[in-house]
């Protein structure tokens, strides 16, 4: 069962510090703790170390570590479950989760703790539950305004996509909103996927999977119950036929346990009576098919003179989205040899930006529209490189330590999958309330997109 | 007055304004008060001295401040326990207050002041609490009971809330269930004895029903709980199996893990060929496979153990390769773990793409992922015969990038590979010459002397290969050191003509010139061999090597049912038992998975079951030692060296003695005894003196610490028989030398002279090593003892029995025939211990046929007792593992011809009867055996 539990701050500084079980070590375990994690060697999991007879399992969450310590031999997945509960958990309380929003809100994180644990035993990590049991407020440092652009992100993706969201809520206190009645009824509805996909030199597709899923973060009352229907081609499984097309397939799909499946099966409906904050609604994975074709292809041509040390490198990366749709935020990441010196670059629109960063190629591109295609051509100075033998000096075999290329980018309002909210329906029980907003989002963003070269 | 005063004054200032804020009328003030002393102690500040003022606001109707004040309490009432007692009074109070969320809060608080006057107090409460209306407070008492346990355990016991929690595990709400769950299974772990958990069919389905309904933290308790029960029949694991195979669908990784480990659990018990068992096999691979998808820290955590899963049913994953490949942006802990299952699941199927991947990773950037990566190819090639060629090639082309870290870390697999596949891919050998300049590192340039030393015979210029290394001996390590002797030795034994200044160059190195022991020892053995016997010595050192294989890494097969049986638990992260790094006596109860067995009628079948050994797959090859270094002690395993036998007449007995103690024992090879010196190369001669007698000191020493067990002599010839001699004798072994004590009576009329005795073939070749030595003429009605040497390298035939030992004496009189029975620990020779991992693949290897079972009954010793009895014979205890409170000793000894024998020994403490099993190549020995068991044990 756990002993402790304690956060500490980025620079090792306990702001929260809870002890289950009148263990002996006190504070001190905490300081330990720190310590071990600075001077852990390279290869070595962090996630799960001892001292002693002590265990530590954390989570870096926020920039702050979430710390949970025991001296059993008790379900490390327990532990990083409820640690990520936790910081959900905080999150929704306390407004978002910060190192200032911790030490303004002591108190009520300790009763909060004090609820979810008892005597190292979990006891329950719902934000409803908690509810009936929870008497402190949270402090929120300033009044929540609709222009303070600068801490709003997509929850449940952490993405650079802030600009475009439609509202800064997420970052609310899900339940601050007792006293205040005036506050907005909102519902925020994303369908996430994130991509992974490694292509061979020779352009032939190693892997491709996509694990999606569909999160809902709800301010409105409790127990109002809402529908969502999904793509009513949606496909579970490789052998299930619906509609007249290809599908939406997917090859493992799982719900949170609150979804009722009723309708499920007939029209693709799911029922759901959404606790205040954030839930998962589905989880979703699908690999090998992908019903429509990848993002991006790169093309890599290079010439490597081994005499000089002169290594140009050509690539030329076609986007296969749909015309309608773009992608943005693209960076591709290009790992170089050792000892690079110089890199000189002629890029194919100017609000491009390429850069050498830590001994890798950075080629950044802001947007790029479906279907076109861009193009880079860098220049590199590579002196005493090491190679195959038996070759002319000049050759476009790739050096060592060339490569793989790694995209990162996101598409909003695109799924990989095809998978659509086709609606969001709200029953309401408490006609008091204006009409609530509701807010659909689809976004794909890349989870590891790697291109052998 | 001074500074130091200000300060003080500014602190108790800050104490000052608390103290007054707490004081206030204003409820709003006092809370904003006690929040600011909870800051401060969350900082580390003191505000112990705050503990009076904080208690008074204790009695308040509003339940923010109250939880307030009680978080402050259960912080510094163990600091000032006097004070606490101030508090109890409205703790009772509270307990008794109509809003539940109060009383629960209270009971929580109570337990959670860890001082034992409260606990007096505490009892009255609690017992309320454990009956109230109020399920929430019903769940906080059951709870209260465990922390009360663990403050005083008597008081709990005599109050008799163990049983009124155990009535809670029958509760309508399954809150209250979970946690009474929780707290029994706490308590039950610090009473290993007692019963607390009763679990039983009715108790299990109570359990299950409570499994649909909780929230997934009361699920993972009933699951860990559900997996400590033994089943009874196959027939109710199933349907257990049934109702917790939905649990792996759940978003809570930690439920699916419990679940996974109650259905790996039971599955051992249920028969392979029914359809469910293929059904549940195939509905473990995707929650395995969606653990993957989750944050590094979980996927770390998951792939730890699908490592232990994989081990132990490999077809579960068998077609999931693709999800452990490994993606750029792994964190390198979770990469190394992803390449390391990837090789467990390598087959002949998928080697190719595994192998491609493999290729991709080692021209990444990271250099421990590339080593890793390298290694990882070597293994496969070992693992899966038909890709050997293709990992060879593709090890080859990595040479050719010239990365210096890369070539080194091929070479030392490439010489894993030569061991795997002798003779078959030499052709390489130019190309990994060609790099020998480029090696810096102790085990790649150990790994290609290996090679060099090993196929010295098809390298033209092996001996200036070797010479290179020679130069800066001493710089170099001991690995490479030892490997140089090694491997230049093999060389003279294969270009005699050549290399003589070398190897005695580095003999006389390793010799004269070190001072490390290991290095100096197998300087003197080589130079000894070579210079009494260069027949025995090519015998010993290009004796054919024990196969390796890939077995290596696996987890020791008791070790892995046992972590199958904490699969989601520390120790499945860690792959050590709990009971190695849980503070002692929790929890540290040994499990094990249970028997599969669908009926009750073979209760013999686990015991005759080698430990969780599971049966059939085992390769037929023995892993390679951990010391690639290893190949001359690795000898013992090969086939027996049978050297030629020795004119017993034309041995001194010094000689004897003095070889006979350490050196035989030493090397295995039975025929060392000094031959006339005319076979020592001149050259050698001048140092020998020296060396030699340093090499004996040292082992004669090692040899006194051994003497087995010596029966009573017994007759074994009657005065009737034999015209007035009488012969009593036994057998003793010490200090490594065998020899039989006779104690020769005259009880004839006449004076006895020139006596001679002579022995028939037998089994193990045992020998006279002198002629008999009855110095003067016995006369009549006198008695002599001789203690006559013997050693084992005379003509071998098998006996029936197989110690049987036929003798004939002669003396003037007449010659006299007679036979008698050895007991067989004479021949268990010194250097018996088996390395651990050895045994564990050697005992696998051995075919369960082999394996015979014994019981010694009325034996009162225990473990320990047994073990230091038994290696005083030579009987050596590899490991000692304790099960289900039986101590298992693993034992070892070797027979002067070579064979092994591998021993189980269970005991159970209080139970003077052991049982024995016994395995070994040649199983006709193991009734002997058994019998010098029993012969030790017992006197």
């Amino acid at each position: 069962m756990i002993s402790q539990f304690f956060i500490l701050s980025s620079k090792g500084d306990p702001l929260i510090y809870k002890d289950f079980r009148g263990d002996s070590g006190g504070r001190d375990v905490a300081e330990l703790f720190y310590r071990k994690l600075m001077g852990l060697p390279g290869e070595e999991s962090p996630v799960v170390m001892h001292h002693d007879d002590r265990h530590f399992i954390h989570i870096r969450h926020s920039g702050l570590y979430l710390v949970a310590t025991t001296s059993e031999n008790i379900s490390p997945f327990s532990l990083l479950e409820l640690l990520s509960r936790l910081a959900t958990l905080l999150g929704d309380y306390c407004g978002s989760l910060g190192e200032g929003t911790i030490s303004r809100n002591v108190a009520l994180v300790y009763e909060l703790l004090d609820e979810v644990l008892d005597y190292g035993y979990v006891q329950t990590t719902s934000t409803e539950m908690l509810r009936n049991f929870i008497q402190t407020e949270a402090v929120v440092s300033k009044p929540f305004s609709l222009f303070d652009l600068s801490s709003v992100g997509l929850f449940g993706a952490e993405t650079q996509q802030s600009k475009v969201a439609p509202s800064s809520a997420a970052s609310r206190p899900v339940l601050s909103s007792r006293s205040d009645q005036s506050q907005k009824n909102e519902v925020f509805l994303d369908v996430v996927e994130r991509l992974s996909v490694l292509i061979a030199s020779n352009g032939s597709l190693l892997k491709v999977d996509v694990q999606g899923e569909i999160r809902l973060k709800s301010f409105l009352p409790s127990g109002s119950e809402m529908r969502i229907g999904l793509t009513e081609e949606f496909c579970v499984g490789k052998s299930e036929l619906r509609g007249y097309g290809p599908g939406i397939r997917v090859d493992e799909v799982s719900f949170h346990s609150s979804v009722q499946l009723d309708e499920f099966e007939s029209h693709r409906i799911l029922r759901l009576q959404p606790p205040q904050g954030e839930l998962t609604v589905m989880r979703y994975q699908l690999s090998d098919d992908l019903p429509s074709p990848l993002p991006f292809r790169l093309f890599p041509s290079l010439q490597w003179d081994r005499g000089s040390g002169r290594l140009q490198v050509y690539l030329k990366l076609r986007c296969d989205l749909p015309p309608k749709s773009q992608a943005v935020n693209i960076r591709l990441h290009l790992p170089l040899p050792r000892g690079v010196v110089s890199l000189s670059q002629e890029l194919s629109s100017p609000e491009q930006k390429a850069e050498l960063c830590d001994g890798a190629l950075r080629w950044d591109l802001p947007r790029v529209q479906g279907g076109s295609q861009l193009s880079g051509l860098f220049q590199m100075e590579v002196p005493g490189l090491p190679g195959p033998p038996g070759q002319g000096q000049s050759t476009s075999a790739p050096p060592l330590g060339l490569g793989p290329a790694s995209l990162s980018f996101e598409l909003p309002r695109h799924t990989c999958s095809g998978l659509q909210v086709r609606f969001l329906r709200l029953a309401f029980r408490h006609c008091s309330n204006a009409n609530p907003h509701k807010w659909v989002r689809h976004l794909s963003h890349s989870d590891a997109y790697v291109i052998r070269i | 007055m001074t500074d130091s005063k200000y300060f003080t004054t500014t602190k108790k200032g800050e104490i000052f304004e608390l103290k007054a804020e707490l004081n206030s009328d204003k409820k709003e003030k006092k809370k904003e008060a006690v929040k600011k002393v909870i800051a401060s102690m969350t900082v580390g500040k003191d505000v112990s001295a705050l503990f009076p003022d904080v208690v008074n606001c204790m009695q308040t109707d509003n339940l923010e401040l109250k939880k307030l004040v009680y978080l402050y309490l259960m912080n510094y009432a163990k600091s000032q326990p006097d004070m606490a007692i101030m508090a109890v009074n409205t703790f009772v109070k509270d307990c008794e207050d109509p809003n539940p969320l109060i009383r629960a809060l209270a009971v929580r608080t109570m337990g959670c002041i860890r001082v034992d006057k409260i606990t007096e107090y505490l009892c009255e409460p609690l017992r309320k609490c454990l009956k109230d209306e109020d399920p929430y407070v019903r769940k906080t008492a059951a709870v209260c009971v465990a922390k009360l346990h663990d403050i005083n355990a008597q008081l709990v016991e005599d109050q008799g809330f163990l049983d009124t929690l155990k009535d809670l595990i029958s509760d309508s709400n399954p809150m209250v269930v979970a946690n009474a769950v929780a707290a029994l299974s706490e308590i039950a772990e610090s009473h290993p004895s007692s019963n607390l958990l009763d679990l039983n069919p009715q108790s299990i389905n109570k359990l299950l029903t409570a499994l649909n309904e909780c929230t997934e933290w009361g699920q993972i308790f009933i699951l860990d709980c559900l997996a400590n029960y033994t089943p009874k029949d196959d027939r109710e694991a199933q349907s257990i199996c049934e109702r917790v195979t939905p649990r792996l669908s759940h978003a809570n990784s930690a439920v699916v893990l419990s679940a996974v480990k109650v259905l790996m659990k039971f599955m051992e018990m249920l028969s392979k060929d029914l359809d469910y068992y293929g059904t549940l096999l195939k509905k473990l691979a995707p929650p395995l496979v969606t653990l993957l998808s989750a944050e590094p820290e979980l996927q770390y955590v998951a792939l730890r153990n699908i490592n232990l899963i994989v081990q132990k049913r490999p077809e579960i994953l068998k077609h999931e390769m693709k999800v452990f490949f490994v993606k750029y942006n792994d964190p390198i802990y979770v990469k190394l773990e992803k390449l390391d299952i990837m090789i467990r699941l390598a087959s002949q199927a998928n080697i190719a793409q595994v192998l491609a991947e493999l290729k991709e990773y080692a021209t990444e950037v990271d250099v421990d992922f590339v080593r890793k990566a390298v290694r990882a190819i070597g293994r496969c090639a070992i693992k899966v015969e038909q890709s050997a060629e293709r990992c060879v090639s593709t090890l080859l082309d990595l040479i050719q990038t010239k990365v210096n870290y890369v070539v080194q870390e091929a070479i030392v697999v490439i010489k894993d590979i030569f061991r795997k596949y002798p003779n078959k891919y030499e052709s390489v050998i130019a190309t990994l010459c060609e790099n020998l300049d480029s090696l810096d590192e102790p085990e790649a340039r150990a790994a290609m002397i290996w090679i060099v030393g090993e196929y010295a015979e098809r390298i033209d210029n092996a001996d200036e290969l070797l010479e290179s290394f020679l130069e800066g001996f001493h710089d170099e390590s001991t690995q490479v050191q030892l490997q140089l002797l090694t491997a230049i030795v093999k060389l003279f034994l294969k270009k005699p003509t050549e290399t003589q200044e070398l190897v005695q160059q580095v003999l006389s190195l390793a010799t004269q010139d070190s001072d490390n022991p290991d290095l100096r020892d197998r300087g003197y053995i080589y130079w000894r061999l070579l210079s009494t016997d260069p027949v025995a010595a090519k015998e010993v050192v290009l004796a054919e090597k024990p196969l390796i294989s890939e077995e290596t890494d696996l987890i020791e097969p008791t070790l892995l049912d046992e972590l199958i049986c904490h699969i989601g638990t520390l120790a499945s992260v860690y792959h050590k038992p709990p009971s190695a790094f849980v503070e002692g006596g929790r929890g540290v109860v040994h499990k094990s998975l249970p028997p599969r067995t669908a009926s009750n009628e073979s209760t013999e079948s686990p015991e005759t079951a080698p430990a969780g050994a599971p049966s059939g797959e085992q390769p037929d090859v023995i892993p390679s030692q951990g010391d690639l270094l290893g190949d001359l002690l690795n000898l013992d395993l090969g086939p027996p060296v049978s050297g030629p036998p020795l004119a017993t007449s034309s041995v001194q007995m010094g000689a004897v003695d003095l070889l006979g103690g350490g050196l035989d024992s030493l090397i295995g090879a039975p025929n060392f005894v000094t031959p006339p010196a005319a076979t020592v190369p001149a050259n050698l001669g001048a140092p020998m003196g020296s060396g030699l007698s340093d090499l004996f000191d040292l082992t004669s020493g090692v040899g006194a610490l051994s003497g087995s067990y010596v029966a009573p002599k017994t007759i074994w010839l009657p005065a009737m028989k034999a015209k007035g001699l009488e012969i009593l004798g036994t057998f003793t072994r010490q200090v490594g030398s065998i020899s039989m004590d006779l104690q020769l009576t005259n009880k004839a009329l006449q004076v006895m002279t020139d006596f001679a005795i002579q022995f028939n073939r037998n089994s193990f070749g045992l020998a006279p090593a002198a002629p008999l030595q009855v110095h003067a003429p016995l006369s009549p009605n006198q008695t002599v003892e001789i203690s006559l040497p013997l050693n084992t390298v005379g003509s071998v035939m098998k006996m029936e029995p197989l110690n049987n030992l036929q003798v004939a004496v002669k003396n003037n009189i007449d010659v006299f025939y007679f036979s008698t029975l050895y007991p067989l620990h004479i021949l268990f020779v010194e250097d018996g211990k088996m390395d651990r991992q050895v045994f564990l693949a050697t005992w696998k290897d051995i075919p369960n046929e082999n394996e015979a079972q014994f019981q010694i009954r009325d034996c009162p010793l225990n473990a320990e007792a047994v073990s230091s009895r038994l290696q005083s014979s030579n009987i050596f205890t590899v490991a000692k593992r304790t099960v289900e409170g039986q101590d298992m000793l693993y034992q070892s000894l070797k027979l002067t011809n070579g064979i092994w024998v591998l021993a189980e020994l269970r005991i159970q403490p209080g139970n003077p009867s052991f049982t024995l099993s016994l395995k070994c190549r040649a199983p006709e020995v193991s009734q002997h055996v058994y019998q010098a068991y029993e012969t030790i044990l017992k006197n």
